[in-house]
Order: structure tokens, then C-alpha cells, then sequence
């Protein structure tokens, strides 16, 4: 074998997947169509944001580099949602695209026992016997062999981007597409599908009149993803608000006809979550207007980002209607917004560890499952490396369930529901999201990836010390009173916080302020968090009834055959997962529930006997 | 219920129709291969072997052993996935003495058969998906019920009214959920219109919710039975009233109490709802300690009762209605006249007036009594959709909790994130009801219903 691994793509998926077997001691090769674009932001120029930012901070828990890349790189930084709720209160950073794509390629190089070469991969060999994977074949003709292949193509699989009636095989404007493994895969039993996504118009800074626009400013207090650093320091810059208006609407409605959407010429699903301007105007005609945000795209640079504009109508259309948006009228288009259509993979395919169930070895990560977003691409490619690398040792596979990690409600997601849009993380996927809030990634996933060996003993010894203070800080509340009332009552209260009662507590000023956010938090919310924790258990006990990865569905009287299909199809590892898959229904759960229960007993019956002898 | 009998494939049999003399009954069985296990002791083996499903044959049904001749039966045949259990199932329909289903239960056991436990065909329709969780339920109450009005209600329950009824307020809470999700989905900037708490939608579905739960006492009286109380001043001739009311229609009199208590109790029919009968020890106030005791008892017994009967001897009836003056303020109360046979007074029109003795008066009093029960029942509503089983009342009152809940902190500015968790419980309380809702159905609703992204 040539490497110990091979990751094919230097995505956001890529770039993690890469890292992680790299410092898991695993020889690896990452092959990407082009060393010049690795990392690149090809949409919006930013990272974080509500759910998105909580995974950010997950991958950094988990030992890995999103969130470095992202601190370094920032120029502007605001925490989302603060009104609404610390449960689904987000970070949001703009980033320098430019500077994000160098550290990233920069991290990369010197990364240990990591090889990059640039290549595109057009098929996948694969041992008939063992039907694992055992090399890649690349465009240049030369098979490069190892015993674990990660798959991260994100939109380059067989990608056509869209503009009007211009039509090129691409993956982003200007990049070849990767033609060829698709179809390859197709052939080698893969269930393949479209997936449609889109961008908006890149805009000159100088042609545009912000004094017609909305200033948005970041917060002054720029704090960092990472848990490795304590502050950064970094330039903040302003974003703008425009709002489009009838005449807008008018030459978008009036074109409308000229939109391969429209035409039929595109197949693939979009993300309703996030709808061209032409969707918005046709299904909400009684709007009078639609936010846009010009956001920049780096320092050293006039590209500006017109967020909330994406569109595949043809050129002149979107000249006219970006120039009918005040502060927009001169602008000067550098990039037209486009729309791209690529191949994606069944995801309920895969294991829950990534695995491809059709041919083994295979990990499968990012966008080429389905999904949509730099972080939720960055998560897989994290746990498709780690996993790669622990099948190469044998070990059990890394799994975050539902209530300890949003990574762990997308991969759930995925492979127990699988997707028919691109899949964006919401908070409201996660049931129990009171637990997973930013702030806390640490405690819940650091452990993790100190036992897997992608967390130093530096940043336990941190983690402990997190910890103690979050303890220390409890005790002092619980223990200090105003009046009667031990202070940590009082922070029940609606209008108390930490910083209403800082005189009465003159100690918590040498507590860091991660810690005392935490322990406000963590005490405002106690109700509901032992509620939810209720919750979580009676999930856990659900997840915790383990259906054998040999149960025979067909032999289950009662079962309907629709969900006997369902089964088969996806292997659910746990009562609790057959339970999400949809179209099961709740006779079918009763019926294995009471089978697997009775074969449980037995199970344990059996034990007690063994340990009697 | 008890999931070790239920987890088999047992042929299992059990009787259909009240184990009572009537003129037919109905046994059921179900089972895989039950049709072939029961032509043993069938005289038309083939007959019943090849007969295709929803067909009735004839013949009789004989002893294995001794070959003796058991009844004369028409079996109804379903095939697998036909029938109520969705297994492969007969409708023994005998005649209806008592000795003859006895006799037919032991030779079905003999054929190795057994019989079902509560509930048991109802979970194996369940298990074979030919009814859901609300459906079930409901036949466990027919199963139940006591009477044939009781009957109907459940029959309405299981045609779906309920049903729609619940999913409307779940859609009413999803929409509600979305409002608030999209809020906490979207940062301030993605999605800038104003919704905040959706105030109207939540308090519009509490009420509905609200209803709902009133009717569960309506429910509850028709699967119990309503509580009559007959009051009065001793020697009234409430026992009489008390004995009259029992015989009047066929009812089934399952328990009467010893004098030992301070009252009587009796199960009847009335009209056509069930009711259970209390005579009460004569109320006026008494030094004799247990006498005492009695009254206080027979007043706690007025205090839940449905209907009160307060009989009066017409003879002395100003002074009794002066000893029961509260009584007869109460809308449940019922003033009955006793003994107008022998009475002298004239008795006024507005008053009901009976013999007790002479069983006069009777319809009268039947028809006032059901009137009083109905209008406690029906409290302004006019359909009949009535909640009856203490899990579906308990997830509304769990539903009504929430949705207050997340008033009330609506109210105290607390922030959306924490609402959401009442509102999502109000959400999966009504979803244990009608099904589940999932976090893609409420991205579904915000999708389609909202504008939002950048």
C-alpha cells in the first residue's frame, strides 16, 4: 500500500478529514483538482452562525481546525440570536476569504505525515472478494493504493453550474467539474442523486454608494471559536444592509421565464432554507421589499458579497435588477451569481460512523452526503478522518449521539433519514438543544478526543480547570446570600444577572468570563435543564437497546412490510434509531420492542449463567 | 397488559357479546391456521378449509372426543390481513345460553386454543397496523362501555371525529411552533419581521384545549355510570324509590351494599345511560353520633353525584323543604313529591309527584332524570365529541399546562429558547394522540410559510 489513507478533496470536509488521520500518526494523501483552491469559501465569505456556530466549537472541541482557521482569519465577529434565548445564541464570523484559503493550505503543509498532490480521482478500486476499497485511480492514469479512502468531492462530482441558458460543466465558476467518478460509482452500485445550490453576485466595493445602505457593525468584543485561546485580536469591518423594491421585483418577475430553474433545465433540489431571489419573489408577491446584506470578502480586496441575491438568471437580468437596489445603482459586477448542480450520495447508505455500507473502507463526508455549509461539511470530514483512522486500528468506531453533539444529530440525521435537499443544521433538529449550546462544546466533547488521541493533555488540564471553576463559581452563589436568599436563588430570578449582584460578590471579578457566563446560564436555565435531562435519559435507554447488526427483520412476525424494507435498508444500530426512521410505524416499534426486550432477557439470562460458572 | 401472553402467536378465542342468556353470541378466534385448527371439530372440515374470506358457513360444531354434537354455529371467515386482528380469524356465532359458550370455550381448548387476555385482539390489530393508538383505545371501550349509548360514543371515536378534532389543535400548535422556531432558526438579521410570542394562536387553542378536557367527566359518566343520589327526610320512602328504580328497566344490578353502610348503592340503566343509585340515610340533623357520621357521608356522596332526587313526602312537604333549603337551590336537584296517592294536597304542576308504592309517576321522573344528566353533560356543546380515557385527558391537561406555561413566560419577556420548550411539550403531549410531530415537519411549516434566508 502507498498510504495508510487517501483523502480525496481539500474541502472544508477534506481539509479535516485529512488533518485528523495526519496527526492520528496515519500516513495520508490528500488529492485535490487544485492546490490553489484549497479551503476556499465558495459562498458566503463567512463562518458560524445559529447551530452552525455551536459546530464550529464542536469541531475545535474534538481536536479539530475550523475554528483556528476562522480566529485567525475573522474580521468581523457577532454573537446571533442574543435577544432570543442563550440556547440558540450562535457566534458568526466574516472571514478574509483569501487569508482563510492560505492558512488552511499553509496548516496543511505542515502538517506531519500528511501528502498533498494535486489530481483529480475519476474512479475507486475495489477488492471483488472483500468489497472494501484498496486504491484510487486518478485523471493522469496513476492508482494510488491504500487500505482507507475518505470521499470528500462536495460539488464537484459531476457539477454543472447555471447562469441563464449558459450551461458549463463545473464545479464552481471557472473550475473544472471531477467527470467521471459519479458515473463510476453509479455503476459500482452507489445510489446517486442531484443536488442543486446557488450564489450570489460578487460586486465592486468601489462602485458601491454605502452612504444608501444600512450600516451593520460586529461586536466590539471579538472572542474567539477556538477553546485554545483566550482573546484575539483582529480588524472588525462593517457589513451593509440594501433592500431590494417593486421595480426589483418587476424585472425579476417579468424574466422570470429565463430561469433554468424555470425552464426545467435543472433537476437537482435546492435549499428551501435558503431560496434564490427569483423563489423569494414568486412565492411572496406581497412583499414589498427583501434584505440584502454586501458583505466584504477580505481586506485586500473590493469583492463584495451580496447576500440574499443568489439567482441563476442570465446576466443582464441580474445587472438590471441589482442596479434598481439603492446603493447598488453603479455597481460593477466582478463574479455573476450562479447556480451549481452536483452528484450526492445516498447518505442512509453510510454507517453511522461514515462507513459506506456498500463497499468498506469507504468514508464518505461533506457535501457528496447531502449537506450544505462549510461546518457541517468540517464535522464530517472530522469524524470520517477520526473513524478512517480507528478502523485502520481496529477500534469502535467514534459516534456522538443526539444529545451531546448537533454533529451528532446530523450524522443521526443523515444516515437514519437521508436527505432530499441540501441539508442545512437548524437548531430545532436537535431535541435536546438546551444541552448543546457553544459555550459547553468542551466539556461535552474534549474528553472525547483526549481518549482518541486528538486533544493534547494541555488542553484537558484547561478543560479541568474550566470545570473547577464552573464549580468553584457555583459554590460561592449557592453558598453567599443577599438578605436571605443564597445569591444562586436570586439568578433564577428574570431580572437578576451575574452583573447585578458583582458588588455583593467582589471575588467573581478573577473568574474568567467563559466561566461566569457558563454559571449564569447554567443556573437561570437549571429547571429546564433537569427536565430536558429527564428527557435525555429516557432517549438514552431507547439508544441503548441494541438491535444486532445480523437481526433477521424478514423472520419478525407483525413488522409491516414497509418498515421490514426500511430496516433492511438502513440496519438501525439501536432501538432508538429504528424508531427515527420514517415510515416505521408505531406497531412495527411495538413488535420489535417487545422481540428485542424478550432476546434481551435472554441475552442476560445467558450471561448471569456464564459468570455462575 | 401483560406483553408475555401478547408477544405469542397463540390461536386465542374469546366471547364477543356479553356473557349473558340471549338468544346468539359471538366467539371470536384469531391465529394463523385457526380455520384449519377449528375444522377438527367442525362437521364441514373442507367447507370451512376452502371457504375465501367474508364468508359465513354452516354447520356444527361436535365434541373431538366423544364426537357428540355441541351447537349449531355459522362461522364468519376473514383471512390474514381481513379481519379486525389482521391475522387469519372466525366468528363463531352460537346461540346463547350460557351452558352452550361454556361448552364451546372447552372444546376450543381442547384444540389447543387459548383464551385471550384483555385487550389481546385490540394489540394484535395494533401490531398489524389495522388500527392506531386512538382506534384501540377506543374499542377497548366498547368492550367496556356499559350501555348502548356508550356505545355509540366510542363507535364515533373510532370513525375519527376525535381524531380530526385533535389534529386540528396540533396544527394549530405547529403553527404556533414555527412562528417561534423561525425565530430562533433565523438570526435577527436573516428573518427581521416582528412575530415574537403568537399570542392569539395559543390562547385560541388553550380554550379548544380547555373544552376538550371538560368533556372528559361526560365521557367518564358514560363508561361509569351517572351518580344518582336520592335524598330526603327519613321516611320519605327513598328505599322504596331506590328499589322501584332498580327493577324499573332490565338492569343489571351487580352490587348491592349491606345495610351495615350508611348508604345503598346499585348499578341500572336509565333511558339508555348507565347509572349507578345511591339511597342515602335520611338527612336531618341528629345527636346520635353514628347517625351523625351517616349524614356527613351521605352529604359527600351529594357533593359528586350527577343528579339529586330529593323526595318529599307530599303530606309534610313544607317543613321538609325547609330542613332541605340548600337542595333546592342546586341545579342537579331533582324535587320529587312521594306518596300523592295518599296525599291530600292538591300538588302543583311544576313538581314531579309519584306513588313509590304504586310505582306512579315513574316516566315522568325518568325523563326528568335523564334531562338533568344530559344538560350537565352537554354544557352548551353541541356535538358529542367526548374524550373518554384517562391517558388522552391526562396529555391534554399536560398540553394545557404547556401552553399556559409558555403564556405566562411570554409575559415575563423570558426568552424564546425557553418557551419553546412548553410550546414543543404542548406539541408532543397532542402528537402522543394523533402522532408524532417531527422536527422536519416543523421545518416543513416554516419553509412554506415563511420568508426567510438571505
Amino acid at each position: 500500500m502507498d498510504y495508510d489513507a487517501i483523502v480525496i478533496g481539500a474541502g472544508h470536509a477534506g481539509i479535516e478529514a485529512s488533518l485528523a488521520l495526519a496527526r492520528l500518526g496515519k500516513k495520508t494523501l490528500m488529492i485535490t483538482q487544485n492546490l490553489d483552491a484549497i479551503g476556499r469559501l465558495s459562498c458566503n465569505p463567512a463562518v458560524g452562525g445559529l447551530a452552525k456556530g455551536n459546530i464550529v466549537r464542536e469541531i475545535d472541541a474534538l481536536g479539530g481546525e475550523m475554528a483556528h482557521l476562522i480566529d485567525h482569519t475573522m474580521i468581523q465577529y457577532r454573537v446571533l440570536n442574543k435577544r432570543r434565548g442563550p440556547a440558540v445564541q450562535a457566534p458568526r464570523a466574516q472571514a478574509d476569504k483569501f487569508s482563510y484559503h492560505r492558512l488552511a493550505k499553509e496548516t496543511l503543509e505542515n502538517q506531519q505525515n500528511l501528502y498533498i498532490f494535486q489530481d483529480t480521482v475519476v474512479d475507486i478500486v475495489i477488492d471483488a472478494k472483500s468489497s472494501s476499497i484498496t486504491a484510487v485511480k486518478t485523471e493522469r492514469g496513476h492508482e494510488i493504493s491504500a487500505p482507507v479512502v475518505v470521499l470528500t468531492t462536495g460539488t464537484f462530482m459531476e457539477g454543472k453550474i447555471f447562469i441563464g441558458d449558459y450551461m458549463a460543466v463545473s464545479g464552481r465558476l471557472g473550475e473544472p467539474a471531477a467527470i467521471g467518478l459519479g458515473t463510476a460509482l453509479r455503476k459500482k452500485g452507489f445510489s446517486v442523486d442531484r443536488l442543486k445550490t446557488g450564489t450570489p453576485a460578487r460586486v465592486r466595493g468601489s462602485s458601491i454608494d454605502f452612504s444608501k445602505m444600512e450600516l451593520q457593525m460586529g461586536d466590539e468584543n471579538m472572542l474567539p471559536f477556538s477553546f485554545d485561546y483566550d482573546q484575539i485580536n483582529r480588524p472588525s469591518l462593517p457589513c451593509y444592509i440594501a433592500f431590494t423594491n417593486e421595480n426589483t421585483h418587476r424585472i425579476i418577475t417579468d424574466n422570470i421565464h429565463r430561469s433554468p430553474l424555470y425552464s426545467g433545465q435543472i433537476v437537482g433540489k435546492g435549499p428551501r432554507y435558503c431560496p434564490s431571489i427569483e423563489d423569494k419573489v414568486v412565492r411572496f408577491p406581497d412583499r414589498e421589499r427583501h434584505q440584502i446584506f454586501v458583505e466584504p470578502e477580505g481586506i485586500g480586496t473590493q469583492e463584495y458579497y451580496l447576500n440574499g441575491l443568489s439567482s441563476s438568471l442570465p446576466e443582464d437580468v441580474q445587472r438590471d435588477y441589482i442596479h434598481s437596489i439603492p446603493g447598488l445603482e453603479e455597481a460593477q459586477i466582478m463574479r455573476p451569481a450562479y447556480a451549481v448542480e452536483y452528484d450526492y450520495l445516498d447518505p442512509t447508505d453510510l454507517f453511522p460512523s461514515l462507513e459506506s455500507k456498500i463497499v468498506s473502507n469507504l468514508f464518505i463526508a461533506g457535501q457528496t452526503n447531502g449537506t450544505s455549509g462549510y461546518e457541517e461539511a468540517g464535522c464530517q470530514g472530522l469524524i470520517a478522518g477520526i473513524n478512517a483512522a480507528r478502523k485502520l486500528e481496529n477500534e469502535k468506531p467514534l459516534i456522538l449521539d443526539r444529545t451531546e453533539a448537533y454533529t451528532g444529530v446530523l450524522i443521526d440525521d443523515l444516515v437514519t433519514k437521508g436527505t432530499k435537499e441540501p441539508y442545512r443544521m437548524f437548531t430545532s433538529r436537535a431535541e435536546y438543544r438546551l444541552n448543546l449550546r457553544h459555550d459547553s462544546a468542551d466539556q461535552r466533547l474534549t474528553p472525547y478526543a483526549y481518549s482518541i488521541g486528538l486533544q493534547s493533555q494541555k488542553a484537558m488540564d484547561r478543560l479541568s480547570r474550566k470545570v473547577e471553576q464552573i464549580d468553584m463559581v457555583k459554590t460561592l452563589l449557592d453558598t453567599r446570600k443577599i438578605g436571605k436568599k443564597p445569591i444562586s436563588a436570586l439568578l433564577k430570578q428574570a431580572d437578576t444577572t451575574l452583573d447585578t449582584v458583582a458588588d455583593e460578590v467582589p471575588e467573581l471579578k478573577s473568574f474568567d468570563k467563559s466561566v461566569l457566563y457558563q454559571v449564569e446560564l447554567d443556573i437561570k436555565y437549571s429547571g429546564y435543564i433537569q427536565r430536558q435531562e429527564r428527557q435525555v435519559q429516557r432517549h438514552l435507554k431507547m439508544e441503548k437497546i441494541v438491535i444486532p447488526s445480523d437481526f433477521d427483520y424478514d423472520a419478525l412476525d407483525g413488522l409491516s412490510s414497509e418498515a421490514v424494507e426500511k430496516f433492511k435498508a438502513i440496519r438501525p444500530k439501536s432501538l432508538g434509531q429504528a424508531g427515527r426512521i420514517s415510515g416505521v410505524r408505531n406497531s412495527d416499534m411495538a413488535v420489535l420492542m417487545v422481540v428485542l426486550s424478550k432476546s434481551d432477557k435472554v441475552n442476560n439470562g445467558s450471561k448471569k449463567a456464564d459468570t455462575d460458572n | 397488559m401483560n406483553t408475555l401472553y401478547y408477544q405469542s402467536d397463540d390461536i386465542i378465542y374469546a366471547l364477543a357479546t356479553p356473557f349473558q342468556p340471549s338468544a346468539l353470541a359471538i366467539i371470536r378466534v384469531s391465529g394463523s391456521g385457526c380455520k384449519k385448527r377449528l375444522s377438527t371439530g367442525f362437521t364441514r372440515a373442507d367447507a370451512l378449509i376452502s371457504s375465501p374470506s367474508h364468508t359465513l358457513v354452516y354447520g356444527k360444531l361436535f365434541d373431538i372426543d366423544t364426537k357428540e354434537h355441541i351447537d349449531e354455529v355459522v362461522l364468519s371467515v376473514f383471512d390474514e390481513k381481513r379481519g379486525y386482528t389482521g391475522e387469519e380469524s372466525v366468528e363463531i356465532t352460537c346461540h346463547g345460553s350460557l351452558y352452550g359458550i361454556e361448552t364451546i370455550f372447552s372444546l376450543l381448548k381442547k384444540l389447543g386454543m387459548r383464551s385471550a387476555q384483555p385487550g389481546e385482539f385490540t394489540f394484535r390489530a395494533f401490531r398489524n397496523g389495522k388500527v392506531d393508538l386512538t382506534q384501540a383505545e377506543a374499542v377497548m371501550e366498547i368492550v367496556h362501555s356499559h350501555s348502548s349509548r356508550g356505545h355509540s360514543l366510542a363507535l364515533h371515536r373510532l370513525e375519527g371525529d376525535l381524531y380530526r378534532q385533535m389534529e386540528t389543535l396540533k396544527g394549530q400548535v405547529l403553527d404556533a411552533m414555527s412562528s417561534i422556531e423561525v425565530q430562533l432558526d433565523y438570526a435577527e438579521d436573516d428573518f427581521s419581521d416582528e412575530i415574537l410570542f403568537p399570542y392569539d394562536l395559543i390562547e385560541k387553542t388553550l380554550e379548544s384545549v380547555d373544552s376538550l378536557i371538560e368533556t372528559y367527566s361526560v365521557g367518564r359518566m358514560y363508561k361509569d355510570g351517572a351518580k344518582i343520589v336520592i335524598a330526603g327526610s327519613t321516611n320519605a320512602g327513598k328505599s322504596t324509590l331506590f328499589n322501584l328504580l332498580m327493577k324499573s328497566e332490565r338492569s343489571i344490578v351487580s352490587d348491592i351494599h349491606g345495610t351495615t353502610r350508611d348508604f345503598i348503592e346499585g348499578e341500572g340503566v336509565i333511558g339508555s345511560v348507565p347509572v349507578v343509585l345511591y339511597d342515602t340515610a335520611g338527612l336531618r340533623s341528629s345527636s346520635d353520633l353514628i347517625e351523625a357520621e351517616g349524614i356527613r357521608r351521605s352529604r359527600n356522596l351529594m357533593m359528586s353525584a350527577h343528579v339529586i332526587i330529593l323526595l318529599v313526602d307530599a303530606d309534610d312537604d313544607l317543613s321538609q323543604l325547609q330542613e332541605h333549603k340548600e337542595l333546592l337551590e342546586d341545579p342537579r336537584c331533582i324535587v320529587v313529591y312521594n306518596k300523592c296517592d295518599i296525599a291530600q294536597k292538591a300538588v302543583s304542576p311544576d313538581v314531579i309527584s309519584i306513588s313509590a308504592k304504586k310505582g306512579e309517576g315513574f316516566a315522568r321522573l325518568e325523563r326528568a332524570v335523564i334531562e338533568k344528566i344530559k344538560k350537565d353533560m352537554s354544557a352548551d356543546r353541541g356535538d358529542s365529541l367526548i374524550i373518554e380515557s384517562a391517558r388522552q385527558r391526562d396529555e391534554l391537561v399536560r398540553a394545557r399546562t404547556a401552553l399556559s406555561n409558555s403564556i405566562r413566560m411570554a409575559q415575563e419577556e423570558i426568552p424564546l429558547d425557553l418557551i419553546a420548550v412548553e410550546v414543543q411539550e404542548a406539541l408532543d403531549a397532542l402528537g402522543t394522540l394523533t402522532g408524532e410531530v417531527t422536527s422536519a415537519d416543523i421545518l416543513e411549516n416554516i419553509f412554506s410559510g415563511f420568508c426567510v434566508g438571505k
